[in-house]
């Protein structure tokens, strides 16, 4: 058979044999490379491309912990947690993203531009991450969804949980609202808290996000390109945040805010021997419900145009003139500054100081402290207003605790204004008017205070040792799994100091207001429950005859001021009550003041009337039981 | 025993029909590994059908005489060409480019493919009728004219992948042919003049393609993403691979068209470097007995045939490793016996059935 072979024919394929091997060569040489390239790849740098597909496929996200529960001093909840569905688009998955969002919005009900704004809001062009499309659906619109899945693999729902205020406004302004942390908050916090991390923004939340945030755990998945979870590889539990039980008594907040239903102001009541509180009203309220998710921008704009602000905390972010209530104060300066209970002042409507006549709201005889506190008398704190000097009262106030805050762990406090002739100078620059001091004797003038520190400092008159507590809404915390407690430790304790018979002096004159006959207050007045305090009415515009003024537009009706105590011997709660341009103080604000002092000392009727209510409806459902026995 | 069981062994080449062999079933492996417990799961068994088919072809091809093939290859191309004009304008549109005639059964052929193998037999006819030491105008330009052709013809649907592979082909025959220095120096210039100004006709996705080629790293998680995506699945597989279905890039889909342009790189990540140093091998030993066979052939145009194929095969298989890589830019090319599809396994394998055809015959007396 070889030798068959044609070897002339293969002669003059020479070129062409050489041709072969110069392909050949050049062939091999790209063989060579191409290995060498692969050598590089998976030996030389292996190592680090084996890291980077790792990364690629392992995800690691933190598991934020279940926050902790608010409740009040019985365990009724405030704050609690409820699960939340998102929906996630993968718009890599999706044969067309229109149609999907075509079935979302026939699902939601939301409109199509909307999800389209979601996407480009997105701002990401990288279609492997997901878009949040959807934010707290609703179980059903969540199991529509997932019904779906086949269909759509595009959507991924996502259960996380979200904070719930079941009682809606109920004590909004001391709860305060969770939002995302903002890159400052980020900062300020040093690690703890990841950007867009739900944390605490207001109110207790803030103040005690620490305790109850819990600490977040991880979970490690592998994922696929898509970016969708295929086996979890290690799972790190969080540790669920502490209970937070506060001292709020929600069954006298309820009544206090029912009270100020359609009124404008605040209250608060408080314990004065320790300084918990048990009711703390600023009103209008808002719904923090609304911030447990991306508000929208509507109701933004109802809370930041509503001209009645919402999201003030009036009981110590406003500061008012203290009017009247401020006499109780006064009285103190007066007794310790050895002046006689029992001096007696001649009041003739009014008196002339510097020039100037000075009105009192009546025309009293001639009256001791006691009496001018029980009716108010202008005239007596005038003249002893001047006789005492704008340092004296400046000290009392600070005494008190005035000026200063109050150290409540509610958030963010206005310290208010003591004013002085060296304050005077320094900010106003110019000098102290001596007319001045005898406004700021029966409260007016520059002196500036909010509601709260009028019931910090009420609670030194009301305590027998004068002590002045730190008003505080944390009572105790408790740890979700070992049931460990934490309880409040109260910081070192003001007092007060008070000469003999100086206290009784004044709480005399208090008991007079309310629980004697001409006193400013005894319309509210409740037999055996010796109730002490005063009223304080705030001018908004000055008045030269109110007789003549008529009625006022409710914008410049003057503010309302209720400051009491209960019962007089050993006083345990008290109350505080501000509504502004409510009018009269024992006709706006006493009222409220004598119910939550009652309800406190007394017991809850509403607990009652509900009790009976129950017992009623079962009395109904008991007949036709019966009927069938029949 | 027949007498074809007795000589089939000694004229059919084993170590060319053994590399071949093997790299068809590193392709099923790989398209099995790449493509089970997902949606496209039932690839395997198609795959299967396209290899079964392909062998078909080739021992069809290995009886006819591949003589007779070349001296009605201008028929046969004209034939093949009427399928490329059909295609603009009948063509079924998939991914972008009407390339694809589709069959009953859920199948469908890309003639782009098969026209290669017309154009290569007509390449060796005209080059077995001009047997001059260089290679002649008319003889040059008609070479240029059997590969511009179908060339611009897979433009218009358009498929820059395909049209791509048959560059080899005009190049390997001028090569043989004879092309003079000077010729090769100025079609240097005009390449490099052409690339250069073609970048103003490309398409946006193909520039994309370009720039990602040149720096990875710049679109990391955009365009770039599958050459970023490929070398981390290469690299990741080290020297001994994670293992048969152990692919994390490509199984949990990181890898683009993993069972197809990309298999090579889920092949690298399962296999290692062992794995891709037995590949090129096996193009190696497929490219040492394609050359054996060519040197072997009977006459002038057996010889150039089984060089235009073997070239052709060996550059568009290295042009899709390097790709897989990221030392060239990303084409639609696939690796021959390897990656899914149809048209390109049963090209592949009629193309060696033709190589064996040539090796069968090589002896006069046949």
């Amino acid at each position: 058979m070889g030798a068959a072979i044609d070897l002339s024919a293969r002669e003059d394929r020479k070129p062409l044999l050489v041709r072969i091997d110069l392909i050949a060569a050049i062939s091999w040489g790209a063989f060579i490379l191409i290995l060498a390239v692969y050598w590089v790849h998976q030996v030389l740098r292996g190592d680090e491309f084996h890291r980077q597909a790792e990364n690629n496929r392992q995800r690691s996200i933190p598991v934020t912990a279940p926050r902790g529960f608010i409740v009040d001093r019985n365990g009724v909840p405030l704050a609690e947690n409820e699960p939340s569905f998102s929906l996630l688009l993968y718009r890599r998955e999706a044969s067309d993203v229109e149609s999907s969002l075509q079935f979302v919005s026939s699902v939601t009900g939301t409109l199509l531009e909307d999800l389209r704004r979601r996407i480009l809001r997105s701002g990401d062009g990288r279609d492997y991450l997901p878009v949040i499309l959807e934010e707290n659906l609703s179980v059903d619109e969540a199991a529509a969804i997932e019904a779906h899945a086949l269909e759509h693999p595009e959507f991924v729902i996502q259960i996380s949980e979200r904070r719930i205020y079941k009682g809606g406004p109920i004590a909004a302004h001391l709860l305060g609202h969770l939002g995302e942390a903002n890159p400052d908050q980020v900062q300020a916090r040093n690690g703890r808290v990841r950007p867009g991390e739900w944390i605490g923004q207001k109110g207790v939340e803030a103040v005690y996000q620490d305790l109850l945030a819990g600490v977040s755990g991880a979970r490690t998945f592998i994922i696929d390109s898509f970016g969708r979870e295929v086996a979890e590889l290690d799972r790190q539990e969080p540790l669920s945040g502490n209970t937070l039980i506060l001292t709020i008594d929600s069954r006298l907040q309820k009544i206090a805010e029912a009270y100020f239903e359609g009124r404008v102001g605040s209250a608060v009541a408080l314990d004065p021997k320790s300084g918990e509180i048990l009711a703390f009203v600023s009103a209008p309220a808002y719904d923090p419900n609304l911030f447990a998710q991306r508000v929208s921008k509507d109701d933004w704009d109802a809370i930041l145009n509503n001209e009645d602000k919402p999201l003030n905390n009036r009981l110590l972010q406003n500061v008012y003139s203290p009017g009247s209530v401020w006499k109780a104060f006064v009285a103190y300066a007066i007794l310790m500054h050895g002046i006689s209970p029992s001096e007696r002042i001649p009041c003739g409507g009014g008196a002339t100081f510097y020039g100037r006549f000075f009105r009192c709201h009546s025309h009293h005889s001639t009256v001791d402290l006691p009496t001018a506190l029980q009716v108010s008398c202008d005239t007596y704190f005038y003249q002893m207003g001047r006789r005492l000097g704008i340092d004296v009262l400046a000290e009392t106030a600070d005494l008190f605790g005035f000026g200063r805050p109050t150290g409540i762990d509610a958030g963010g406090e206005k310290s208010g204004l003591v004013p002085s002739p060296k304050w005077s100078l320094a900010v106003r620059k110019h000098p102290w008017y001596p007319g001045e001091t005898i406004s700021v004797s029966i409260g007016q003038g520059p002196l500036l205070v909010s509601p709260l520190q009028v019931a910090r400092a009420l609670s030194a008159l009301a305590n027998s040792d004068g002590a002045l507590p730190t008003p505080h809404v944390f009572h105790m915390a408790e740890n979700v799994r070992t049931r460990e407690r934490f309880l409040y430790r109260p910081p070192v304790k003001e007092q007060v100091p008070f000469d003999p018979g100086v206290r009784e002096a004044i709480v005399e004159g208090l008991f007079r207001v309310v629980s004697r006959p001409g006193g400013t207050a005894y319309a509210v007045h409740v037999p055996g429950l010796d109730m002490c305090g005063k009223t304080g009415t705030v001018q908004v515009v000055g008045q030269k005859d109110p007789k003549k003024m008529g009625h006022l537009p409710e914008k410049l009706q003057d503010h309302a001021w209720f400051a009491g105590f209960a019962p007089k011997d050993d006083p345990r709660v008290v109350v505080v009550v501000f509504v502004e341009n409510g009018g009269h103080g024992s006709k706006a604000a006493a009222p409220l003041a004598a119910k939550l002092m009652k309800a406190y000392l007394r017991g809850f009727p509403e607990t009652e009337e509900t009790h009976v209510s129950v017992t009623a409806q079962t009395e109904e459902a008991a007949p036709p039981a019966g009927s069938t026995e029949e | 025993m027949s007498r074809l069981s007795e000589v089939l062994p000694k004229r059919i080449d084993p170590g060319f029909l053994i590399s071949v062999a093997l790299l068809t079933a590193a392709g099923m492996a790989m398209v099995y590994s790449t493509t089970s417990g997902t949606p496209l799961a039932g690839h395997w068994g198609k795959q299967l059908i396209f290899v079964l088919s392909g062998i078909t072809a080739a021992v069809v091809l290995v009886t006819v005489d591949y003589r007779l093939l070349l001296k009605s290859s201008p028929a046969i191309f004209l034939f093949s060409l009427l399928l490329l004009v059909y295609l603009p304008v009948f063509g079924t549109r998939i991914a972008g480019a009407k390339s694809w005639i589709k069959l009953p059964g859920g199948f469908s052929l890309q003639p782009s493919e098969f026209v290669k193998i017309s154009t290569a037999l007509l390449i060796a006819w005209i080059l077995e009728n001009d047997d001059r030491t260089f290679l002649s105008r008319k003889t040059g330009l008609l070479i240029l004219a059997a590969v511009g052709v179908p060339v611009a013809l897979i433009l218009l649907q358009p498929d820059l992948g395909v049209a791509l592979t048959y560059v080899p082909l005009a190049v390997t025959g001028l090569f043989l042919g004879g092309l003079r220095l000077r010729w090769w120096v100025l079609s240097a210039v005009l390449a490099v003049v052409f690339v250069g100004s073609s970048w103003f006709f490309l398409k946006e996705y193909q520039k994309d393609r370009i720039r990602t080629f040149l720096d990875p790293d710049l679109a990391a998680r955009g365009a770039g993403y599958q050459v970023r995506q490929a070398r981390i699945a290469i690299g990741s597989g080290r020297i001994f691979g994670k293992g048969f279905k152990k692919g994390t890039q490509s199984r949990l889909g990181f890898l683009p068209v993993r069972h197809t342009d990309f298999v090579f790189a889920a092949l690298a990540e399962e296999q290692g470097f062992v794995g891709v140093a037995g590949i090129v091998g096996l193009y190696g030993l497929f490219l040492s007995r394609g050359f054996a066979i060519a040197r072997d052939a009977r006459d002038r145009g057996g010889s150039i045939l089984v060089l235009l194929i073997v070239i052709d095969i060996v550059v568009q298989a290295l042009v899709n490793i390097a790709m897989n890589v990221g030392i060239l830019p990303t084409t639609g090319i696939t690796l021959p016996f390897i990656s899914y599809g149809g048209s390109s396994m049963l090209a592949c394998w009629a193309m060696a059935g033709l190589c064996l055809s040539v090796s069968y015959r090589r002896f006069v007396n046949v």
